[in-house]
């Protein structure tokens, strides 16, 4: 197999994926992150500092739990809980925009914007700038403002700005380009933290980098619990943040199966989906070549999905060339199968998903059969599902008014 | 041998001989549809423009502010592709011979037709300006491959001095100076930078630098007119097209026009 691990390169690519395919103003800002990336992940302070807020502020390590009742129901593998929905702030998130906030600092920057769709990048965007007295401001799709709005208040509480998007589909995407057009605007004193491992380089790599926390601490917790590494990790793929950290540490160890669950929405054959890696091209969005959802002009098409983390019609540029390479499979659960799962693993665990994770969960549904029961799988709740409640309460026809 | 200038080259270099500047104006193809846009665009060519940017509508372009982005959305309701915009220039030219046009758009819909975009100098496309792409790659870098069309590259305020001189060796026809930090439509001109930063360019490059984003008045027009070899209006033409588009009245488009063709003339 090629090498997966020493990339992207010198341009910012993975394989054929990723790249800078920006506006010329952007591209100053781009290598000013990148400089500032490069001399910082080598400085030990940095790295103190980082580990300390992951520590203290974050609350890490987080568990890696034994889903006795899953695993009972299913009469398969071992199954384990990665437990990212026990960090502060409700998701892995919050180990990106740590980070982040840092490098923001060391460049002196006074003004911070993210882009957000479920929420939870947004959440963690406007901790980590009330926590250092930054002015924040969130792109939210107008439909996302909606479907996640107690994100939105939490959001408001934490002293940010919520910008709703009300352009195109009025969801992520759109988030996206709104925050970009700020950054345009307002480059010289702007930070942008990009929640996902999308977007110009060196953003898929930086946003990968802070998220591997989850895999490197899923090294030392299965050998310490299982005396090995896991046969398989099962994780959710939006933009593929929570995914890329859960699996970048395990990239060399091959005997290990890597699985990334899209949202297939109403159905991949309706074509009401969000799962590029399933049912899409390479092409060009936000900066970096990936798998996209377009029609044969090259226009982007809308996305459909319950989960509005996951509602993006495209992905991280490293999971387009982990797809083509065979080393990840991906796979696609819909609405329908990861409402199931959301409530499964409420009841059978006590732990209520977001439903995000819970399309990570509905794939346990087709891969529990391949493996035996000596074996043992992990599924990374990248986050909890609080935020989740109204959406699950109308799609099962309650009304919480 | 025979050496031919491109029809841009051409049109360039006779408005620097005659010491004049280039009105550029831009609209987006489809915005009401493709047949006023065709209209349209013999209607500018009448009132004093040099060269036309024809708009690829994209689902999502991000260098647009609100005006443009939501003419994007318009044509892609009447269905604009990038095949169309290839017709429509072609028809153009049956009436038009000379008029250097340039198609400026979003890499994604460029590379969902690279096939066609082959062969477009043969149907009167002139050059590309592809927002999203590092200015230093060639066309054939990013995957187009025509050596007989002009790749108009962005130099911005940001872009630092190391990337101007590269950016200069990949561009032809001219160099579009980006004059602000924003989106397309914004209003934060400072023409003393924009003074600095395009005397800088002169310093790596012969071709023309033009100065665009930004500008709305004759003024405003006439001031940058003075640093640049020319401007290129954007936003305003696209939100008067709007707005006179349910009357299909265009006649306030062409005296403005003509305002700013004589305003850059002085
Ligand atoms: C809990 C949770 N999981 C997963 C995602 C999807 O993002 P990614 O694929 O980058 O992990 C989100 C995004 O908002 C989220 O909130």
């Amino acid at each position: 197999m090629d090498n997966l691990t020493d990339l992207p390169n010198a341009e910012g690519f993975f394989g054929e994926y990723g790249g800078k395919f920006v506006p010329e103003t952007l591209m100053f800002a781009l290598q000013e992150l990148e400089e500032t990336y490069a001399r910082l992940k080598k400085d030990p302070d940095f790295l103190k500092t980082f580990d300390h807020d992951l520590t203290q502020f974050v609350g890490r390590p987080s568990p890696l739990y034994f889903a006795e009742r899953l695993t009972q129901h299913y009469r398969g593998p071992q199954i384990w809980l990665k437990r990212e929905d026990l960090n502060h702030t409700g998701a892995h998130k919050i180990n990106n925009t740590v980070g982040q906030i840092l490098l923001a600092k060391a460049m002196g920057k006074k003004r911070i914007i993210a882009e957000t769709g479920a929420g939870q990048h947004g959440v963690a965007t406007a901790t980590v700038a009330a926590r250092l007295g930054l002015e924040c401001h969130i792109y939210m799709g107008a439909a996302d403002v909606q479907r996640q709005s107690l994100n939105v208040y939490r959001i408001k509480l934490l002293g940010a700005t919520v910008h709703p998007v009300d352009s195109g589909t009025a969801t992520l995407k759109d988030a996206l380009n709104e925050a970009l057009r700020d950054w345009v605007t307002n480059i010289d004193d702007t930070y942008y933290i990009i929640g996902s491992v999308t977007g110009p380089h060196p953003y898929p790599m930086i946003v990968r980098d802070f998220n591997s926390i989850v895999g490197r601490e899923l090294r030392e917790q299965s050998v310490t619990l299982f005396g090995g590494f896991p046969e398989a990790i099962i994780a959710c793929v939006g933009g593929g943040s929570n995914a890329m950290g859960i699996f970048y540490p395990f990239i060399k160890e091959t005997e290990v199966q890597l699985f990334g669950v899209e949202a297939a929405g109403s159905g991949i054959e309706t074509g009401k989906h969000a799962a590029p890696l399933n049912d899409g091209q390479p092409g060009i969005l936000h900066g970096a070549k990936s798998y996209l959802m377009q029609d044969k002009n090259g226009q982007v098409l809308d996305t459909h999905s319950i989960s509005a983390g996951l509602d993006y019609p495209g992905v991280g540029p490293e999971h387009s060339n982990l797809k083509d390479s065979g080393r990840a499979k991906y796979l696609a659960v819909n609405d329908e199968e990861a409402l199931r799962a959301f409530h499964m693993v409420t009841r059978l665990e006590g732990i209520m998903p977001a439903l995000e994770t819970a399309h990570a969960f509905a794939a346990l549904d087709y891969l529990t059969d391949t493996f035996s029961d000596t074996d043992n799988i992990v599924v990374n709740v990248s986050g909890r599902g609080d935020k989740d409640i109204n959406t699950v309460a109308t799609m099962d026809g309650i009304s919480l008014e | 041998m025979v050496f031919l200038l491109s029809r841009l080259e051409q049109k360039l270099s006779e408005l620097r001989v005659a010491s004049k500047k280039a009105l550029v104006a831009y609209l987006v193809a489809g915005d009401p549809d493709l047949e006023t846009t065709l209209e349209l665009m013999h209607g500018f060519v009448a009132s004093g423009v040099d060269i036309i940017e024809l708009g690829v509508p994209f689902t999502d372009p991000i260098a647009e502010g609100p005006i443009i982005q939501a003419a994007h959305d318009r044509a892609l309701q009447t269905s604009t592709s990038l095949d169309n915009i290839f017709d429509l220039v072609e028809e153009f030219r049956t009436k038009d011979s000379d008029t250097p046009i340039i198609l400026m758009g979003y890499i994604n819909t460029f590379l969902a037709n690279s096939l066609a975009l082959e062969s477009i100098h043969e149907r009167g496309t002139d050059a590309v300006l592809i927002v999203d792409i590092p200015g230093e790659s060639t066309l054939a870098q990013i995957g187009i491959n025509n050596t007989n069309i002009a790749s108009v590259s962005l130099i911005s305020p940001t872009t630092d001095r190391q990337r101007i001189e590269k950016i200069c060796q990949t561009s032809s026809g001219f160099i579009y100076y980006v004059t602000l930090r924003g989106v397309t439509g914004a209003s934060n001109l400072d023409v003393n930078e924009i003074e600095t930063n395009i005397t800088n360019i002169r310093m790596h490059t012969a071709l023309p630098v033009l100065a665009g984003f930004g500008i709305k008045t004759s003024v405003d027009a006439q001031e940058l007119s003075k640093v640049s070899d020319g401007v290129v209006i954007g936003s305003v033409l696209v939100d008067m097209i709007h707005q006179q588009s349910s009357q299909k009245d265009y006649k306030n488009i062409y005296t403005y026009l003509n305002e700013i063709s004589v305003a850059i003339t002085q």
